[in-house]
Order: C-alpha cells, then structure tokens, then sequence
C-alpha cells in the first residue's frame, strides 16, 4: 500500500520533470543562431530570400516564441516529436528504429558490469589481503581509467586484427532475414566488442563497491549471527552476502544509467553501431534541431523510467529502505 | 561512496602512545601507499612535462614533418605520425597542456557547482533543499555526455565551450556528496554551539562546516580533475573539440579512421590519457586511505 | 524492445541479394534487381523544386526529362524526339513523343510541359535556368514552344534530367496548389520515368518497380531497383565488399574508396560527375583587410600545396581544380596561373602587401571557417593552417559544428576565409556565374558572390557570356573570365570533389556513367547479369 503511493508519488514527479526537460531542450535548442530555412536552402543548393521566408512560415517559425514554446510542449506530450530536417522522417520513427539496439548494448554491457563486477568483487572480500583481493583492485582501477573508446580500439587489436574472430562493426548483415537463428546468432557475434567495451568501465566500478559492502557485511552482526549458527563460510557469503552486495550496485547502476547511456554514444560510434549514440552524433552534425531535441527528450524519459524501476526493486528487494524517501 | 566523515575517525590497528598532528599523521599515511606515492611522482613529472614540454622545444605540433602515416621508429620519428604527416610525439607533449588545463578548468567548474548547490541544500534544508535537489535531478536525467556534446555543438567547440559543457553536466555527483556531508555535520555539537553564539550562516557554512567536510571533497576532486580529462577525451574523439589546439582526445580523433591502417595513431595518445588517469585516480585512493585511516587498516 | 527492432528489420529484409553470380558478357538481359545504396536519401522527388542530388537519383528513375546528354556535353533525345531553336534564339521548339505515357496511364502531353517548366521557374533555386522564359506555348498536344527574351546558352542543358522533371499537371491540380507540399513528390509519386514507385520509406528505402508502359519500348531492363540508405562508412564498405550492394554512387570518402579500389569484383570511376562539377575550395572575404589585397590573396594561393591535398589528404581520387570550372567540363580552365605551392613567392607577395612579420614571426592573424570539423574538409583547413604558418599567417580555424551557422556567418559576409564545396551545375551560366556576379552579393543567401567580388568588366563578359549560344565564342569567353577570376584570385582553388561510382562489375552491366550526368540520368539502360 505504502509502495504503491510511492509509486505514485514518483509518477507524477517523474512527469513534472519529463516537462522541465522540454521546456528546455526547446529553449536551449532555440538559442542556435539560423534556423531551418537555412539548412534546407543548404540541402536544396541555395535559395531565393522569398522561399526562405516561405519554409520559415511553413514551419511555423515567424510565430513568436512562447506560441512555438507552447506549440512544442502539447506535440511532445501527445507523442509527436517533430519531423528530422536531415531525415526526413517523424523523429519518433527515427528514434523507435535505434532505440532497439541502444538498449540492447546498454543492457548487454550493465548485465555484464552487475553479474561479473560482484562477482569478483565477492570473491575479493572474503580474503581482502590475497593476491585475488589485489588483481581486482588494479583491474578496477584499470578499467576505470582507460577512455572507454581506447579500450575498445585495444579490443578491436586483439580480436579483430589480431585473433580475426569478431566482427568490426554493424550489428548485423543486412542481408539475413531476421527473426531466424542465424540472425539471432550474428547480433549476438557482433555484440560481443562493444558490449564487452561499455562494460568494462563498469566492471571495474560495480567490482570495487560490492567488495566494500561485502566486506562491511562480513563484519556486521547479521553475519557473525548467522555463522554462529552453524552456517558454512560459503553459504553465508552466497545466501545471505551476496543479495546485500548487490544491492549498492544496482542502486549505483540505476542512478549511472544515465552515464551508461552516454558510453554508449561513444561505443556505437566505435563500432558503427546502428543505435541512439551514432543517430546523436549524426543530428548533431547536421544541427538536426527536431532530432537532437527527440533524442534528449527520449534518453530522460529511459532513465526516469530506469531509475524508477530500479527505485521500486530496491525497495522491494531490501525492506530497509522501503519508508525512506530519498534513497 | 564509503563512509569518510572525519568525526567518526578512530584510531585503531597499532596504536602510537602519542598523538600525532592530524596533518603529520595524513603524510605517514599517504606515504604508507606506495602505489600512491609513485602515481604522485609519475603525475608530477607529466605536470613537468606538459608545463615545461612546449617551452623547451620550439616544434608546432600543427607542422607537417614527414610522410602521412609513418610508423613508429621510422626516420626518427618516435611515435610515427598521423594522417597529415604531423609527429605523433610532439602533438603528445603538446596535447598534455590541453588535456590536463581542461582536465583542471572543468573540475574546478564542477567543484563550485556541486559545492555551492550541496552546501546550500544540506545546510538549509527545507524548501532550499527541496529545490536545489530537483535542480540537480533535473541535470542527472539527461545524459552528461549527451548534453555536453548538444552544448558544445551550439556554442562552436572552442576550449572554454568545451570546459563550461563538461563542468555544466558532471558536477550533480559532488553536490550530492556535499549535501550530505553537510546535513551530518551540521547537527554536530560544534555546529550547534557556533550558531548558539550567534555566528553568521555565510560563516557557519564557509568557516565552521566546510573545513570538515573538506576531506571526501578533496577526493571527489581528484577523481573529478581525472573523470573531466576522460570526458574531454571523449567529445574530441567525437570530432567536437577545438580544432585549433591539440587535446590527447583530438589526436585520437583525427586519427579514428585510419585506426586499423595506423594503430599507432590511437594507441599512444589513448596510453598518454589512461597513464594520467591512473595517475590521479591512484592519488585519490591514496588520499582517501590517508584520511580514513580505519578503512585503510581493513 | 522487440517491436523496436522489428523495424530496423523489415527494412534489412527488404534487400534481399540475389546471389547467382555468373559472368556473361554481352547484349543486356531483362529481369534482376539491382541493389542500390546510398549515403543519404531524400525525402522526396520533386527535381522541380529542389537541386539536390538525393532527391534527384530517384527523382529520374520516376520521372522523365526532356532531353539527356552524352560524354561530349551534346543534348540527345528523350521525351523531346526532337527539337529546334529559331535563328535569333528566342524560340525553342520541342515536339515530344507520342507515345509517352504516366504511371497513372494518363498520355503526357504539351501542357505537362508547360507546367513543369513553369514549377520551376516559381520552385528551383537556380533561377537563371529558365529564368528568361517568358512563356510556353502548346500549339498541339505535342508540340510545346519556349519563348524566350533572350537567348539563352544552357535552355537545353537546363532540360537535363537532374535539373528538372516532367510533371503530371492533372496530379498536381491547378494553379492555386502549393506545389512543395503535395503528397505527388513523396509517396504518391506518379512519372513517365522508366521506374514506377512501388514503395517508399523515408530516410530508409526505396523499391521501384519497371514501368510497363515506359515511353522507349523494351526498357528499362531491371525488374527493380531497391535503392537503400546505408549512414555508416564502414557498413556501406562490408555491403559492396560483401556483395549485398550491387551499386554504390556519391562516395567521396578516400578512407572508403582506398578500401574499395582492392577488392576484385568492385569497379569504380569517377566519370559522370563533370557536369555536376563539385569543387573545394578556399574562399576569402575580400572587403575584410588583408584580404582586400589580391597579393594577399595570391599568396595564400601560392602557399597552399595542391599537390598535398590531392594525394595525402584525398588519397588520389580528386582532380586538381585550377578555375572556377571544373576539370571536366568543356569550359575547363586552360592556362590560367595555377599557383602551384611557392613559399619565396607568397612570404614575397606579402612583404609586398606591406605586412612584416613581428618577432614571433606572425605578419597578421585570420579565421578559417569550416563547415564541419570532419573528414576532408576538417583535413584540409588543418592543413592550410599549418601551411599558413609557414608564411606568417597565424590562422584559428573555426567550426560551428552546425551548418545553419556556418550559412549565416558566411552569407551575411562575418569570416575571412573559408574551406566550402560549391557545385557547377552543369553551364556555368547555372552554376558558375553566381559566385562572382557582383549583382549577385545577397547578404543572407547561401552559395552566392559571398566573397563580395566586384569587377566591372568581368560581369560585362559574364553578361555577354548569358547570352552567346555560339560554342566557340562561349569557351573563348569562359578561358578570358576564368583568367581573369583567377588573377584576381577572390577564391583559391584546390580540388574536385572526390565522388565516385562503384559497382559490382560481375553483376552491373551498362553501369550509369556514359554521360556528364553519371547516375542522375533514367537507368533504363542499366542491367543485371544473369
């Protein structure tokens, strides 16, 4: 019941923001000097002043600000993102295209960083001092440290130029039908780099914060409570350890989706993947304003809706934190 | 992030019959780490070069020296160079400038943020807090690099734009830490007396709680300086940097699509930034250790 | 997550490659279907109202023109069989053929005509195509009559495909229409072109089936043509590597062609871009100081090696560009100065110009605008920038990352220099003359005089030049105002334009590129080898 109104609290709120957002993607995106006639009289070779007045008008752009302000809000909120300028396509068919294999990266990468990072992590705790213990907080630090995009540069030497066992880049030959098995097959043969790229910052964090907390656990009274009991070593750090180390990480992994996402756009450009980040960076470029506009729009509404979810399964998971507010 | 309020410090582990200063006992650390204490050598002669580099050499990075794409070792060309024929090495001691000013410049932008918005909402509380923290929700749903990319591609990539995009987008993180450091320390007895007496907020806030909350700061700075030279990497490799100046990220850049032909074109820059990263992130750890003795001893 | 990707899907499963690859050399065969890719797509293809060459590559297949050209710059027939200009040139009969007909079945006709050319009077931005046509007569439902005010050199070349279609005037309704927005130019496209439109997702794909009733019997050969938008490099690359694209036009990345050139089965050229005649090219501000010294301007000129831009910067694939009109034109530049790299000569040039070099060695500081900070153009300006230095100017290059910027910064005349690409079009009375006409300076509008040149005497050959229709006098003409541009040097000039042609040549037979149009012509003539 309490959950529930929780719920419902963070819905509406999370409204309230989505709005701030286009609020102020649309002043921000304002702010660029020229407008849409320009880039069409580019794309077309060059215009006459009378059609350049004529495509302003025609996309409503001689109406003063806040008409055009408001104009945006209520399209947005009905689902209509606009129309790309570079496209020529409703943005949110645009975005619905390469929402798919953003999240599938993302995902990829994050279910990688959790299940790998407490992993190791978990096993580090149980003997701080060992030489394990060590090898995971230098990879950590490691991983940490690189630029995402040279790790993956590295990983393209050793497995692409080197080993020539994985593909360069693309998610999938355009040729194969899809839905068949080997096309399942070939999306996940090209998965394989940029996932393992994305995740290994990651890795490296989620594996240095479910050490800590393991090792906080081992030593608090609920542990020793349940080792004075006669439990094994390896039942107590696998039973009752491990589901409250990894609850911090995917604390942690729900408020970094939106850094998660921001990798992203670096390794899709790295490995042409077909997703959000290379749709960015192409709008970007070509100061696509409807596009950008969409795409911010859309990665805030995916981490609202991320947070919230893993908000709702942390409370779910650990009773603790379920009254608090802020967690 | 760990518990590092100094209040809760106690000394543990083999104990010293005298007390030491707090700032003897935080070198005696620090110095203890010894990965810390190289990572701060190392960092330091980088600082050397990048400051001196460009002063002791009177090479422009920007000149066209030899064949495009040569590779390492060739014709006295260390590094090789790229895909205008311009040195890879002189572009790394130039581009180390770049790198860490932004690095620096974007941190300290980060620091104030994060720093003004955390103390004002911890300490005040209420609807001050209310709002400041919707304000810094608001910047943690949009993605960083996303955001910084769309700002820089506005305001034309120049070296302040891209400062002032990377500073604008990360600095929620240490905002949220110094909120909380400064809701824990100001119900502590000695806050409570300095505002009994009477002492002004501005210097309650500045004089009495800052200085305590100042060791996790002084590490989230660190990182912070570490995670800004990364995201400066990451928007020059993305072909959104200053193309008048030379970044390690920019050479990586430039360079992307010739990688499998002139890997040595990615592959220094990139080990240049991830050194001086380590660097620094090593500083931090050794930082923290010193401050927070007990975690140390774990 | 599913239903997301499910679109991204039905768009790979549309090209379906055939995989018979049997050599046979020979007399062109019916049936196939070629699988096109290109980088960019339109998002229509109405050639009436836009210039662009996405909207123009499909716009052909399903549209028809009035007349085609070959290698030699000579008009052929098409929808015009034939076709007559009166002795003071002021009247251009066109007789058509009989037998042409509309996707919708509807015979085209004399009023067609007249409406298309009067579409794009009112639509396209090149106005000095039919600018002078002062109305089109239609004596019978095949004969249509340009009237002219004067003569015009480039009536017929303006009749190209690329320049503009025959249009259904029935589908477009009547003159109250707003011609930009119909639903004709997208979806509901109906032509006289040898392709009908079958199905069309913007910024994705296009199938175009062949039309039945095409006007030329037994053509087109193809069954159909997908034609599918590959954004990424490196995909486009695997995809004619790997044989899932038949054909592949527009490239103009030398990373790509290098990687291309290696692989057997792939042919390329870069024949059938003379008319379309891109250029790179340094363009100075010349009412902004320094610039407004021509020994300025020359140095620049002479500092830059043209040399270095064609091979390290664009691999061998562009030509050198000396003038205002491209290499492969029949107006091509011919002993006009071609400022081959000389530092002595430019650090001379501007001691001369009265600007000594201080103690760091700098005469003076400018601004490179570029319009994107990537690929060539980014390579080039980086260049120059170095090469500058060389010479004592200190140059900051600047980006907008935006083109929109870049537009109203350079059109309203706020930058120095600048790196751009600018298109002939086909005569230079379309392409050339707007550049340099000083009754051309409009502040505001892209791609015009926005060096702000001004030279009397040379609008006055320009002016002449509009209206000679006499080969001979035209290129005597076109060699005095090029001479006369290039000594003044408003704009240095670099390269072409890298674009190329590439096709699997087991696959392609009669490839697109015997005529100065290249692949915006009708491929009726293009087959697949079985």
């Amino acid at each position: 019941m309490q959950l529930l109104s929780i719920l419902v609290q963070r819905i509406g709120y999370a409204v309230a923001l989505l709005i701030a957002v286009i609020i102020f993607n649309f002043i921000l995106l304002s702010l660029v000097p020229g407008d849409i006639a320009e880039t069409l009289a580019g794309e077309a070779g060059g215009a006459s002043p009378e059609v350049m007045e004529q495509i302003r008008k025609s996309y409503g752009l001689d109406q003063p600000f806040y008409v055009q302000l408001f104009n945006y809000v209520t399209r947005v909120l009905q689902g209509d993102l606009g129309t790309s300028y570079y496209f020529n396509v409703p943005v949110t068919e645009l975005i619905l295209e390469r929402v798919g294999p953003t999240l599938l990266l993302v995902t990829t990468a994050l279910l990688i960083a959790i299940v790998v990072g407490t992993l190791l992590g978990v096993i580090a705790a149980q003997n701080p001092n060992g030489w394990f213990s060590h090898l995971v907080t230098i990879l950590a630090l490691v991983g940490f440290s690189a630029p995402v995009f040279w790790t993956a540069f590295m990983l393209i030497v050793l497995f692409v130029s080197i080993l020539g066992i994985l593909p360069l880049t693309g998610m999938v030959n355009p040729t194969t039908e899809s839905g068949t098995l080997k096309w399942y097959l070939e999306v996940a043969h090209h998965l394989v780099l940029p996932s393992l790229s994305l995740a290994s910052v990651y890795v490296a964090q989620y594996s240095r914060l479910a050490r800590a907390s393991m090792m906080d656990i081992l030593g608090s009274d609920y542990i020793r409570t349940a080792r004075a009991k006669g439990l094994s070593q390896r039942k107590v750090i696998y039973k009752h350890g491990l589901r409250n180390a990894v609850i911090p990480v995917i604390t942690i992994a729900g408020l970094q989706f939106s850094y998660i996402f921001s990798g992203a756009v670096v390794i899709e450009t790295v490995f042409n993947w077909p997703g959000l980040g290379t749709l960015a960076l192409d709008a970007i470029l070509r100061s696509d304003t409807p596009t950008i506009m969409g795409i911010l729009f859309f990665s805030a509404l995916v981490v609202i809706v991320f947070n919230l979810l893993t908000d709702m399964a942390c409370r779910i998971a650990d009773p603790r934190i379920r009254s608090s507010r802020n967690a | 992030m760990a518990d590092t309020s100094s209040d809760e410090r106690t000394i543990t582990g083999d104990v010293k019959v005298t007390i030491e200063h707090p700032f003897t006992e935080f070198l005696r650390m620090y110095f203890k780490n010894i990965a810390a204490v190289l990572a701060f050598i190392c960092f330091t002669v980088i600082v050397l070069v990048a400051i001196l580099g460009p002063l002791l050499t009177d090479l422009d990075p920007f000149r066209i020296v030899w064949m495009p794409i040569a590779p390492p070792g060739q014709d006295g060309f260390l590094l090789g160079t790229d895909s205008l024929g311009r040195s890879i090495a002189v572009q790394i001691l130039y581009g180390a400038r770049a790198s860490l000013a932004v690095g620096a410049a974007a941190a300290a932008i980060t620091l104030v943020i994060g720093l003004l918005v955390g103390s004002l909402a911890g300490y005040y509380r209420g609807w001050v807090d209310e709002a400041l923290m919707r304000v810094t929700e608001f910047f943690q749903v949009l993605p960083p690099l996303l955001l910084s990319m769309v700002l820089v591609g506005l305001f034309s990539p120049t070296l302040q734009t891209v400062v002032f995009a990377i500073g604008v987008v990360s600095w929620t993180g240490v905002a949220r830490l110094a909120r909380a450091e400064f809701m824990k320390i100001r119900e502590l007895e000695y806050v409570k007396a300095a505002r009994s007496i009477g002492s002004k907020d501005a210097r309650i806030i500045w004089r009495v709680i800052l200085p305590n909350a100042l060791p996790p700061l002084i590490v989230t700075a660190a990182l912070t300086v570490g995670a800004a030279i990364l995201f400066e990497a990451a928007l020059s490799f993305l072909g959104l940097s200053d193309p008048n100046i030379v970044s390690w990220g920019k050479i990586i850049g430039d360079n992307r699509d010739y990688f499998l032909e002139a890997p040595w074109t990615v592959i220094f820059p990139g080990l240049a930034i991830f050194v001086t990263v380590l660097c620094i992130n090593l500083i931090g750890d050794g930082l923290n250790d010193a401050f927070n003795p007990k975690l140390r001893e774990r | 997550m599913h239903s997301a990707l499910k679109g991204l899907l039905t768009a790979c499963a549309v090209a379906v490659a055939s995989t018979s690859v049997a050599i046979a050399e020979g007399s062109p065969q019916r049936g196939g279907t070629l699988n096109y890719i290109n980088q960019l797509i339109g998002g229509h293809f109405n050639t009436n109202i836009a210039s662009g060459t996405p909207t123009g590559l499909p716009g052909v297949q399903l549209h028809c023109a009035l007349l085609r050209f070959d290698k030699e710059w000579q008009p052929q027939p098409h929808l015009a069989q034939s076709w007559e200009i009166s002795n003071d040139g002021k009247k251009v009969t066109l007789n058509l053929a009989q037998n042409a007909k509309f996707h919708d079945g509807m015979p085209v006709t004399s009023e067609d005509v007249a409406f298309s050319i009067e579409t794009i009077k009112a639509n396209h931005p090149f106005k000095t195509m039919y600018g002078v046509v002062e109305s089109v007569d239609t004596p019978d439902a095949h004969t249509a009559v340009l009237n002219l005010s004067k003569p015009h050199p480039a009536i017929l070349l303006a009749m190209s495909s690329q320049l503009g279609s025959v249009l259904p005037k029935h589908v477009y309704g009547g003159d109250d229409v707003d011609i930009r927005k119909h639903p004709n130019n997208g979806e509901g496209t109906v032509g006289c072109g040898p392709f009908k439109l079958t199905e069309f997702k913007a910024g994705d794909f296009i199938i175009m089936d062949r039309f039945e009733d095409y006007f030329i019997e037994g053509r087109p050969y193809l069954d159909r043509i997908v034609y599918r938008r590959i954004a990424e490099s490196t995909s486009r690359v695997i995809a004619m590597e790997e044989g899932q694209a038949d054909m592949y036009a527009w490239a103009s990345d030398p990373i790509e062609l290098n990687r291309l050139k290696r692989t057997d089965h792939i042919e390329m050229t870069s024949d059938g871009y003379e008319a379309v005649g891109a250029l790179q090219w340094l363009a100075f501000n010349m009412e902004r100081e320094p610039f407004n010294d021509v020994r300025v301007r020359q140095a620049i000129a002479y500092a830059i090696d043209k040399d270095f831009i064609l091979n390290a910067i664009m691999g061998g694939f562009a030509q050198r560009s000396a003038g205002p009109i491209h290499p492969g034109s029949i107006f091509a530049p011919e002993g006009v100065n071609p400022y081959n790299l000389d530092l002595e000569k430019a650090n001379a040039l501007l001691d001369e110009a009265g600007l000594p070099r201080n103690d760091d060695g700098i005469r003076f500081s400018a601004e490179l605008d570029i319009i994107v900070n990537r690929g060539t153009f980014k390579r080039i300006a980086e260049y120059a920038k170095t090469q500058l230095r060389e010479v004592g100017i200190d140059v900051t290059i600047s980006v907008t990352s935006d083109i929109r910027a870049w537009i109203k910064k350079v059109s309203n005349h706020d930058f120095d220099m600048t790196i751009d690409s600018v298109f002939n079009w086909g005569d230079p009375v379309i392409g050339v003359h707007r550049t340099y006409l000083s009754t051309n300076i409009r502040p505001g509008v892209p791609w015009h005089n926005t060096q702000q040149y001004k030279n009397a005497d040379l609008d006055a050959l320009m002016d002449q030049a509009s209206s000679e229709t006499d080969l001979e006098s035209r290129k005597a003409l076109y060699m005095q105002i090029q001479k006369i541009i290039v000594d003044d040097a408003p704009i240095a000039y670099m390269v072409t334009s890298p674009f190329h042609t590439i096709w699997n040549k087991s696959r392609v037979g009669n490839p697109p590129i015997d005529s100065i149009w290249g692949t915006q012509v009708p491929w009726d003539n293009v087959y697949i080898k079985q």
